[in-house]
């Protein structure tokens, strides 16, 4: 008694409760979100949770799951990894069931060892590093972004059916954008394709000209674009038109962020780009009505993500017909054929084969931008 | 009664591991080995006057090097910890002899330099050092037979605040300690009481980026991962922060920083977002203006007039 | 050979920005010995006082001449710059603080801005409006955007006019009789206290501005400060921290080595971003006096 007075009060001291919750008393299901609200992830962090917090909403509207009503409980991490840890913690302390991470990989990555060690099933929407899967053996982390590999899979039977031999990738020196460039060299190594130049226009440049004329030195049929970082894709695109350069732009998914087409305004006339969406889609178009609806503007994709992620997640709640960890743990595993508003018309989320990473192959799609807006799906799936 | 003192300390701060919760215990990890490195940077910046930019740069070298050494190239722990620890000397050394030559900000940038070129290093660093994605997937192996594991290595992190700070003390009420202060005072001064200022400032400036590196190996087992962001430029300012908010030149005045400037953000953060960081650097040009000893001068102070008597 | 000039073009306008960095820390540096890394969040400032004088920030719809945006950067960051001085570096001046004090404060003072931006402004980029669009121009052999010319067309004037300002006029021999000797000049009736103030609205001044001019090419954004503040840096070490035209040649130095090489040299693109550090270390070491040596005192 003493012992626990003397911790508390230490506790209280240092400015963080200890860890009181349990689990399963709870006439609530909570699930925790991992979001960047301020960092350098705030671009696609944010829209992905707003989809998670719809979709929660249309849950528990309906009635909830298992008769309960979600609670999110959302918590920031700057996009550090060492706080998306810490954080983590604090969901599994609050009692959560399930943990959304929605940051950056390396925030998402450093997340999984608490997941891992506290046995509790961990899903990632829309993060697409491969290695995510691969680095750490965390049964209980699963991944339902579109794969890097599939993406430019994707855009490599984009690519060939196009014709192009040689290319050059354009990338900045983000984590994401090296991971993107990393997979598109590896796939088109697979495939035959000629990386003529990689270039990577740093974070804090001032111009990006001395890069691009590099690559239209290189002669090459086409720019695999794999940068994230808006400014210095806004050099990219700049000194692209100030070259006079006319090779097609290829761009990873990062594309689908809707601020760049209001920062690089103009300037992505033509560009295609891999997205995992297709408005034409019945749950996509289910989904955009909700949301415009809801929020009175016309969603990008990346709110999907996170729609579709919650709704696996309710569903798998309900499957395993409990609140027990290691039970929604096995639901989520078990899922097959989940149709959302992500994804190629036709194509369906799942684990196959003990995968733990869920996108479907088929899943990815090629968009063209025009008119400033995302438009038309010009491809789909690796056929 | 000393002796007894660090031991009653040592055992309450281990023991503390052994209360708290899931997220607290996560919490009080990461702010132990911000304390050693709040400690280090104390003595390089508060004691000896140096403003260098690199210290999470050494911590990287150390965490990357032990975790490199251990589970990529396979060498025993020991080994490869030792290892790691005589890698961050060496840099430390190769960085300090040409750079000590620098009067103030010069040496911050030209430190903050070397720390930009290991960040480079280690994003492109292929294979070796995972890249962006940097390094998991491996755990502490045992050691003579013993896991350490959860607390336990809670107990390992709190062991590490008190060797840094037991060997700053130690250095800081030596004669060597007392050449520090001289050149930070006024370095042509020191050099004609006879005080070799460039060695001393090169041990300096070695010594505490080892501690650093030390201070990275041990957080390279917090959450059995490594990568590039936690060793970036935003958590140097942090440190530096850390040391005017609680009082330059003083370790308790360091630890107190830390404590405080690390654990606000998750106080603050639900309540007023990311305008803490303003608060932060509201709070440093206060202390800077009014208060440069810091709050711990100002404890110091408060302490005075509540009882004279018990100060000797 | 056409690649050469089109580069040529590209790297002239980075270094213009670089210059005017270097020139920002100059003008603060030389009559007070203080180095203000916070001129790179000034220069962020100017670009979202510019972007917003500029476009819906400041009255929706409107679309103000550039003249408009160049006054208003002017006027608010020397606004800036002198109060910060005033509340942070005077009191520390006077009561004869270590010269590092008021670098560390200045320090605080980065934070307080860099967070105040994000707070006001919001994460997102801002597009920045261009004054002549981004037409394609060639001159002579030249070629290059249109804003890339603008920036340096304004650079040097403004060098010329900082130049006349420090050579002709009688407030710019008082900087320099500051900085040459600070006593010797408080003696002769300088008054230091506005020398500093007036130094530091000047160096907020010439940020903003950089910042401005910049913002076109990169947006408006809250991260675009420290790397500006860096590349300064590493021009003013090169150019040397005695003379105005130090600042525009170690500016144009750094930016030749850094476009030349990733366009010449056969290394892989990511390793290029290491130069701009590598030349710093490198002129730290060799040359802490930078290329072009201050005036001796006569």
């Amino acid at each position: 008694m003493a012992r626990t007075r003397f911790a508390s009060a230490l506790a209280f001291a240092t400015g963080f409760l200890l860890s009181a919750a349990g689990a399963y008393a709870q006439d609530v299901i909570k699930i925790g979100v991992i979001t960047d609200r301020v960092g350098s992830g705030k671009f696609y962090a944010e829209p992905v949770t707003r989809g998670i917090e719809l979709g929660a909403k249309m849950i528990n509207e309906k009635g909830g799951v298992l008769g309960k009503k979600i609670q999110l409980i959302i918590e920031d991490d700057q996009n550090k990894p060492d706080v998306s840890a810490a954080k983590a913690r604090k969901l599994v302390d609050d009692g959560v069931i399930v943990i959304m991470s929605n940051t950056g990989s390396p925030a998402t990555q450093q997340a999984q060892t608490v997941s891992l060690e506290t046995k509790t099933p961990h899903l990632t929407p829309a993060n697409s590093a491969d290695t995510l899967t691969t680095q750490l053996d965390n049964p209980w982390f699963f991944q339902t972004g579109p794969l890097a590999s599939i993406q430019l899979a994707t855009l490599m039977t984009y690519t060939k059916s196009r014709g192009f031999k040689k290319v050059a990738i354009v990338r900045d020196n983000s984590a994401l954008s090296q991971s993107f460039a990393e997979s598109f060299r590896k796939g088109l190594d697979g495939v035959g394709i000629e990386t003529a130049v990689e270039e990577v226009i740093p974070q804090g440049t001032t111009s990006a000209v001395a890069n691009l004329q590099k690559v239209r030195a290189a002669k090459v049929d086409a720019i695999l674009q794999a940068g994230i970082l808006g400014p210095e894709m806004l050099q990219f695109f700049r000194a692209y038109q100030q070259l006079g350069m006319k090779e097609p732009i290829l761009g990873s998914y990062n594309l689908s962020i809707p601020a760049y087409l209001t920062m690089a305004k103009d300037l992505m006339e033509g560009v295609v780009f891999v997205d995992a969406y297709d408005e034409t889609k019945p749950e996509a178009k289910a989904f955009r009505d909700i949301y415009v609806k809801e929020y009175k503007e016309e969603p990008s994709s990346l709110p999907a993500y996170g729609w579709d992620g919650i709704h696996l997640v309710a569903q798998a709640i309900e499957k395993a017909g409990s609140l027990d960890k290691e039970k929604v743990r096995a639901a989520i595993a078990a899922t097959t054929g989940f149709s959302g508003a992500i994804g190629a018309k036709g194509s369906s989320w799942g684990f196959r084969n003990g995968g733990r990473s869920g996108f479907d192959p088929q899943g990815a799609v090629v968009r063209l931008i025009k008119n400033n807006q995302h438009g038309p799906v010009v491809h789909s799936g690796q056929k | 009664m000393r002796a007894l003192l660090w031991l009653a300390s040592i055992i309450a701060a281990s023991l503390l591991a052994f209360m708290l919760g899931g997220y607290a215990t996560d919490v009080y990890r990461k702010m132990l080995v911000w304390i050693a490195l709040a400690l280090s940077y104390n003595f390089l910046f508060g004691v000896a006057g140096q403003i260098a930019f690199s210290q999470f740069a050494f911590a990287g070298v150390g965490a990357y090097g032990v975790v490199i050494l251990a589970h990529k190239l396979g060498l025993p722990f020991g080994v490869a910890l030792a290892g790691a620890i005589a890698l961050c000397s060496l840099l430390a050394f190769i960085v300090a002899v040409p750079s000590t030559r620098l009067e103030g900000f010069y040496l911050a940038l030209a430190t903050l330099a070397f720390a930009q070129l290991f960040l480079v290093v280690v994003n492109e660093g292929g294979d070796l050092t995972g890249g962006t994605g940097g390094i998991a997937g491996y755990r502490l192996p045992d050691v003579f037979g013993y896991t350490l594991r959860g607390p336990w290595y809670t107990v390992v992190l709190v062991l590490l605040v008190a060797l840094t700070l037991h060997i700053l003390l130690r250095l800081e009420r030596s004669s060597f300690g007392r050449a520090c202060r001289a050149i930070k005072d006024n370095p042509a001064v020191a050099a004609a009481m006879g005080i070799d200022v460039r060695r001393t400032k090169v041990i300096t400036f070695t010594l505490t980026s080892t501690l650093a590196g030390l201070a990275g190996a041990a957080y390279a087992y917090v959450d059995n991962v490594i990568n590039p962001p936690v060793f970036g430029l935003d958590n140097i300012f942090l440190l530096l922060f850390m040391i005017i908010v609680g009082g330059m030149g003083r370790p308790a005045g360091a630890m107190l920083g830390a404590v405080l400037l690390y654990l606000a953000p998750f106080v603050l953060e639900p309540i007023v977002g990311h305008a803490y960081l303003v608060l932060f650097g509201v709070l440093v040009v206060l202390a800077i203006l009014f208060q440069p000893k810091g709050l711990i001068g100002l404890i110091d102070r408060l302490v005075d007039r509540l009882g004279p008597e018990q100060r000797a | 050979m056409d690649d050469f000039l089109e580069l040529t073009v590209s790297a002239m306008a980075s270094g213009c920005i670089y210059g005017l960095m270097a020139l920002a820390y100059l003008i603060v540096l030389r009559p007070t010995s203080i180095i203000n890394f916070a001129i790179g969040e000034w220069s962020a400032t100017g670009a979202f006082v510019g972007v917003g004088m500029l476009s819906t920030l400041a009255w929706p719809r409107f679309e103000g001449p550039y003249i408009l945006a160049i006054v208003a950067v002017v006027v608010v960051l020397g606004l800036l710059g002198w109060a910060v001085e005033r509340l942070t570096v005077r009191p520390l001046i006077r009561r004869g603080a270590a010269v590092t004090s008021p670098i560390l404060a200045l320090l605080g003072v980065l934070v307080i801005f860099r967070e105040s931006l994000t707070l006001i402004y919001g994460a997102d980029p801002l597009p920045s409006p261009p004054p002549f669009g981004f037409k394609r121009i060639e001159i002579g052999a030249f070629a290059g955007a249109s804003q890339q010319f603008f920036i340096i067309a304004v650079t040097l004037s403004l060098f010329a006019l900082v130049w006349l300002f420090f050579e002709r006029t009688v407030w710019g021999r008082a900087f320099e009789a500051v900085a040459l000797n600070r006593r010797a000049a408080a003696l002769m009736g300088i008054n230091l206290g506005r020398v500093t103030a007036l130094a530091f609205a000047g160096g907020a001044a010439v940020a903003g501005l950089a910042g401005l001019l910049m913002s076109p090419m990169t947006s408006a954004h809250y991260m675009m400060g420290l790397p500006l503040a860096i590349q300064g840096f590493t021009a003013l070490v090169i150019g040397g921290v005695g003379r105005v035209e130090g600042a525009l040649l170690g500016g144009l130095i750094l930016a030749f080595v850094e476009q030349l090489g990733a366009r010449y040299l056969p290394i892989p693109s990511g390793l290029t971003l290491a130069f701009p550090f590598a030349l710093l270390i490198l002129f730290l070491l060799l040359r802490p006096t930078g290329l072009i040596a201050p005036r001796e005192a006569r």
